[in-house]
Order: C-alpha cells, then structure tokens, then sequence
C-alpha cells in the first residue's frame, strides 16, 4: 500500500512535470518586452519560491529540535532531519536560482551578475546555508546539531531581506524587477501567462516534495545506523 | 545491469551540464555579421534568447537530477 503510494506520487509529479513544461513552452505566449528569453521565469520564479519554502522547513525543524533536544530525544532527531532535509533540498533550488538568473540576466540586462540588492542576499542565503550544510558534514561532537540549529534560525532571518530586498528600490537601486505578486503597484502577469506560471509553481513544489521527503528518509536512516554504531561501540 | 543503470544515472546530469555549455557556446556572437539588416538583426536576438532559454531549462534538470543522483547513491551506501 505504501509503495502503491509512492509510486503514484512520483507518477502525478511527473506528469506534473511534463504539463508544466508543455504549458510554459508552448501555450505561454512570448512576452511583449523579452520574447521567448522570459519563459525562463516559468523555472526561475518557482524554484526560488520552493527554496524559501524548504528553508522555512528547515526553521521549524531547527527550532524544533532546539526546543525538544533534552525532553524528547527521540523527537528531536525527527525534527533535526527534517532540519538537515530542508536546507539541502532548499540549497538545490537556490542554486538553480542563482544559475537561471545570471543565464536570464546576461540576455535581458547584457550582464551575468552585478552585486544589486536582490542578487547578492540570495548569493548571501545560498552561501549561509551551504556553511550550515559543511559544518553538518565536518563537525563532530555533542553540540555540532545545536551549533547548526542555531546557524539555522539565523540563515533564515536572511529570507524576508531577500524577499523585500526589490521593495525599496528608491533606498537601494536593483536591477532585479520587484515581485510579480505584491509588488509594486501596477505588479501581476497577463492571464495568458499566468496559467503557465501556476501549473509549474505547482509541478516544482511536487517534485520539491518528492525529494523532501526522499531526503528526509535517507537522513532518518543514517540516524538510525549510526545509533546502532554507537550501541555497538558501547558494547565492544 | 545494475552498474549500467547506476552509470546512467550520473551521466545523464553531466551531460545535460556539457549540453547547457554547448547552448551558450554556439549562440551567435555580438559581430557575427558587420553590416546586419534589421531583420538579420532581430532573428540573430531571437535565436540568442531561445539558445539561453533552452540553456537554462537545461541546467535546472542538471541540477535536480544530479542530486538525486547523489541521493540515490547515499540510499544505495545505506542499503550496502
């Protein structure tokens, strides 16, 4: 029953996939300004949503293993999982972000990157959570799960600055446009467009969670292996 | 079977990686043509823009699928 599960899920995500594609590259119209260049915004826009998304995860993950690492031991090692599950998963799509906007930027603006607002918080973010991810691999010890939750909850105060860093553009010029939704006043898509843009936000956050929750399993089971390694060395 | 598999599984983001450099390699350079007509002009600019959009929907799945790549390897570790 699990594995029938599964398996559906991946099935309905893919088809997802190959929907979202099918939409963003052959029903979207060419925008007015950009003409086909923009049909990037299809992958670029979603991956930074599904990565602020999974940061957030990773937040309530750290917070919740700070809150429960004495009483709840047990507890605690779920939510450190999840902790670890988000901010890797979230580092992918903030990656694909920062590789799909340089691409889309050397056509739009003549320029791969340049140090605006919003390009380098989100190299900032990407970089937070990679040493959040280094000192998970390197350090040992006792308090190295503390000392990365901690890193965690401070990672995620860089993601309302990213967010809001296009919002002030008369304090801090951009480059960056402002959001599509809630930004400025005259924000939104076309509604030819916008269907594109909705069926890949919900494609991307599909697959997002499929490798979530993928990532979360094989972290859970490396928890497990290495309390049985620890039993064993107690016991030898 | 299982080695072909597992190879695959690698080289297919590495080669979706090469695949996004050839794109933007191979997009038309600013002087490909010294005297351009307007209509020369804009077919040149409308074949860059496909070439980096098709660039970056590349690199996106090389991305994704690379680590899933490394993902399965670890579950692989794991389960060995």
């Amino acid at each position: 029953m699990k594995k029938l599960a599964i398996g559906v899920s991946v099935l309905i995500t893919l088809a997802l996939m190959v929907w979202g594609y099918y939409q963003a590259i052959y029903v979207a119209p060419n925008d007015a300004k950009q003409g086909e260049l923009f049909r990037i915004f299809y992958y670029h826009v979603p991956s930074a949503s599904v990565a602020f998304a999974f940061f957030a995860v990773s937040l309530v993950g750290s917070i919740g293993y700070l809150a429960s690492r004495h009483a709840h031991a047990g507890r605690a090692q779920v939510f450190d999982a999840w902790a670890l599950a988000g901010a890797e998963v979230g580092v992918v799509f903030c990656t694909v972000v920062l590789i799909t906007g340089p691409i889309w930027g050397r056509r739009a603006w003549g320029m791969w990157w340049t140090w605006d607002a919003r390009l380098t918080t989100t190299l900032v973010l990407w970089l937070i959570y990679v040493s959040y991810l280094l000192l998970r691999r390197f350090a040992e010890g006792s308090q190295m799960q503390t000392v990365a939750a901690v890193l965690n909850i401070f990672g995620a105060l860089d993601v309302p600055i990213v967010y809001f860093s296009t919002h002030f553009q008369k304090v801090i010029p951009t480059q960056h446009p402002a959001p599509v939704f809630g930004g400025e006043a005259d924000s939104g898509m076309d509604p030819s467009m916008l269907g594109a843009f909705l069926w890949n936000m919900l494609a991307w956050f599909a697959w997002g969670a499929l490798i979530l929750a993928l990532r979360y399993r094989v972290e859970r089971q490396q928890q497990k292996i290495t309390a049985a390694e620890a039993q064993r060395a107690l016991e030898a | 079977m299982k080695k072909l598999a597992n190879g695959l599984i690698v080289a297919v983001p590495l080669a979706l990686l090469a695949w996004t450099a050839h794109l933007i390699l191979s997009a038309p350079a600013a002087d490909w043509n010294q005297n351009p007509t307007a209509a020369e002009l804009d077919a040149a600019a409308a074949l860059r823009d496909h070439l980096y959009m098709q660039a970056a929907y590349t690199i996106t799945w090389a991305i994704q699928l690379g680590y899933l790549a490394w993902l399965y390897m670890k579950w692989q570790a794991q389960k060995g």
